[in-house]
């Protein structure tokens, strides 16, 4: 198991684990159900570098700049 | 802090400090609420969850409702009419027995909040009203709004209510959207689980609506027995336990595939946010909005504008004659006062109709979330957020609602940035200004003069942006993009309709007035005679107190290009409404005659002052004007709508700052442009 590579870096349609998140927009992502320890996986790629985020059946948007500081397992 | 209440209409409440209670929002005064002895039911839960469908669904109100986070930036309430035996009455035209003793209740749609952990202004605001005032003023009953498709993020804001032991029921809605992803919802063990009743509902087709009643009657006022917490003052642990509780609660009552099945939003998300299509396609939608809006309300416009200057005008000016009024001051005011002024407020009519149906669709659809995510680069490079361009692609339909629109941004300091943006973007009623110009300066390339107006107009946003991101708000921090995104649904006629009749009443509340007056004061102003010899109602205009005071500011203008002061006053009665600089110069070249008896046309008038005042440059005097038109301020009422979202300080800052930008940019277009043309 590859430990920690940030989500920039992550696979699409991959099971992953949230392992780290920067502590300014910790609540905000815990509170759309992207707490640390979550499963979710990303679906697509978007314009300005970001991704989709399927989250506990929820469609999330993450900018680019937030991708590098998010850290998850990938099995 | 006082609270003005306004039956049928959403409250404004930006502030925190000593904001009322639902309830004394409720018992005070005659607004639309059931009264003081109806029980209170607040309508909460996370944005976008179907809570304003909901109110609207029960009380039969029209509030704005959109498939886009932070929809309801301000509380509403009204009325929902029950009985007290089974049957409930949610019809908006109540044919019950009126033996069936009915039950009134106040309902109160709250701003989308995710958690009682505030983030942004509404979010706080929510909190309030909830948790921040004294336990008898709290709602008597929170039905909160739980997305099925999404259950477990719906939930956060249940786990936390359920900490306060506030009573409380679960509104389940998006049922189909989950059942389309393979999820089933068992409502008895969910119930069961959460520790609160739990009912399903549809309230885009009204379905359930009977079981949400009958939870309503049985639990208003009964405070469920609070969910025991760790014993920890450590926020982590804490969200730690409240997701435990959520994970059980949704495994106990739903059922999903272990592989969720990619559904239809995936797919348009596939291309809608991609890349390089992504840009593409939001492109190609606000062109086609731009498109539709100009090519189908251009006829409609003529049509209204030719009624009111022809036939309505022909026959007040008949009747008036007849009543012996005719070329007396009565005639004037009535003539070039009112019947000018509420034809041309009425001929943006279907401009404006138009323009909120179309941002209705693109709003109800779920598309202008996916669109903040494509303008997220731009608007980083400005330092604000993708969720900001939300407000600024409402700005250039109306600037008032865009402002009020910030407060969906959780930085204050975004909010007045935003703020202080969206006054560049060019609106609906300065878009009238440039087909005018456009058509008599460019002939067959007026829609591309109209074009470049909207591109300055970005490269303002952008550019103003960039310029104070780098003096005045150098350390503030880039918030990362997080945004959800709805599925995508069908637009319902019902819910377009809605949203489209909202704005466009508020709209014509708005600008009904202020045209109106505008018109009035400006032909008060041009009967004054400010030399002697001249009679009220009179006077040549040049003479009177308009021109006399247009005059005076008029040197100003003279290295743009357009230093007449035919051309100034109407930037000065702009100041107030774009929509009556039309309406201006056809009050003013009607009135002034020329010299040789003949009036021309008001475009060859308008023509000839400007070749006049640039000295043989019509065309770049022209361009000044309109990028000047473009760039200082929209009107009064987005300066009232500046003052309550950021303060006096920054709306005059604002002021300034877009008045400057206007001369120096008019200035050099005119300076740049008369070497070529």
């Amino acid at each position: 198991m590859y430990v920690g590579s940030d989500l920039a870096s992550a696979p699409l349609h991959t099971p992953l684990t949230l392992v780290h998140a920067p502590e300014s927009c910790r609540k905000r992502l815990s509170s759309l159900g992207l707490r640390i320890g979550a499963r979710f996986s990303l679906l697509s790629r978007t314009a300005g570098g970001g991704r989709v985020a399927l989250v506990a059946g929820s469609r999330i948007a993450l900018g680019s700049t937030l991708l590098s500081q998010l850290r998850v397992e990938v099995p | 802090m006082a609270v003005t209440e306004q039956p049928g209409r959403a409250l404004p409440l930006p502030l925190l400090v000593g904001t009322p209670s639902v309830k004394a929002c409720c018992h005070t005064g005659g607004g639309i609420g059931a009264g003081p002895e109806a029980p209170v039911v607040a309508i909460v839960g996370a944005p976008n969850t179907g809570k304003s469908t909901l109110f609207n669904a029960l009380t039969g109100a029209r509030v704005t409702m959109g498939n886009w986070p932070g929809t309801t930036v301000e509380v509403s309430r009204g009325i929902w009419k029950t009985t007290r035996d089974a049957a409930s009455c949610t019809c908006e035209e109540c044919a019950c027995d009126p033996n069936e003793q009915r039950r009134d209740i106040t309902l109160i749609d709250l701003p989308g909040a995710y958690s009682i952990d505030p983030h942004s202004p509404d979010e706080a605001l929510t909190r309030e009203l909830l948790v921040g005032v004294p336990a008898d003023e709290r709602p008597d009953l929170c039905v909160v709004a739980c997305d099925a498709s999404r259950l477990a993020n719906s939930l956060y804001l249940v786990a936390q209510l359920r900490e306060l032991g506030l009573p409380m029921m679960v509104a389940l809605t998006m049922l189909d959207v989950a059942a389309k992803s393979g999820v089933t919802v068992d409502l008895d063990a969910l119930s069961e689980a959460l520790g609160c009743p739990v009912v399903g509902i549809d309230p885009r087709r009204r379905t359930g609506l009977e079981a949400l009643a009958a939870g309503v009657r049985e639990h208003t006022g009964i405070a469920t027995a609070p969910r025991p917490v760790l014993e920890t003052t450590d926020a982590l642990e804490l969200d730690d336990d409240r997701f435990a509780w959520i994970s059980d609660a949704v495994r106990a009552g739903t059922s999903a595939p272990a592989v969720q099945p990619r559904i239809f939003s995936d797919k348009v998300d596939r291309w809608v946010t991609a890349p390089v299509l992504g840009p593409v396609v939001f492109l190609a939608v606000m062109w086609l909005v731009f498109q539709i809006t100009t090519a189908v309300a251009a006829p409609l416009q003529g049509f209204l504008d030719g009624l009111f200057s022809g036939p309505v005008t022909n026959g007040a000016t008949w009747l008036l004659g007849q009543l012996g009024l005719g070329g007396t001051w009565v005639e004037g005011l009535v003539v070039s006062g009112l019947i000018a002024g509420v034809g041309m407020l009425l001929t943006f009519v279907p401009l404006m109709t138009l323009m909120f149906i179309l941002l209705a669709v693109l709003e109800d659809s779920g598309y202008l979330a996916r669109a903040a995510v494509v303008t997220d680069r731009l608007m980083r490079s400005i330092g604000l957020p993708g969720r900001a361009f939300l407000p600024l692609i409402v700005g250039f339909g109306c600037n008032v609602p865009a402002i009020s629109a910030t407060r969906i941004l959780p930085s204050s300091r975004q909010r007045i940035l935003t703020a202080l943006l969206v006054p560049f973007t060019s609106c609906t009623a300065r878009l009238t200004v440039f087909v005018m110009l456009g058509s008599v300066f460019f002939g067959p390339y007026a829609g591309t003069a109209v074009f470049a107006m909207y591109v300055i107009s970005i490269h303002l946003v952008v550019l103003a942006g960039f310029v104070l991101r780098r003096t005045l708000w150098r350390t503030m921090g880039a918030e990362p993009l997080i945004i959800d995104l709805p599925a995508y649904q069908v637009p319902t006629l019902r819910l377009t309709a809605s949203v489209t009749w909202v704005r466009l009443q508020g709209f014509l509340k708005t600008a009904a007035g202020i045209i109106v007056a505008t018109v009035c004061a400006v032909w008060l102003l041009q009967s004054i005679p400010t030399t002697p010899g001249h009679a009220f109602g009179d006077v040549p205009v040049a003479e009177s107190a308009y021109g006399v005071t247009a005059q005076s500011i008029t040197p100003v203008f003279a290295p743009a290009g357009f230093a007449k002061w035919e051309t100034t006053s109407a930037l000065v009665v702009g100041f107030v409404a774009k929509e009556a600089v039309i309406s201006s110069w056809a009050q003013t070249y009607a009135v002034d005659q020329p010299a040789d008896g003949t009036p021309g046309t008001l475009g060859e008038r308008v023509r000839t002052d400007f070749e006049n005042s640039s000295g043989g440059h019509p065309i770049p005097a022209a361009l000044a004007f309109m990028v000047f038109l473009l760039a200082y301020t929209p009107c009064v009422a987005t300066l009232a709508a500046q003052w309550r979202e950021i303060g006096a300080k920054w709306t005059l800052f604002g002021v300034g700052m877009q008045l400057v930008t206007a001369w120096v940019l008019a200035v050099a277009v005119f300076q740049v442009g008369r070497l070529f043309l």
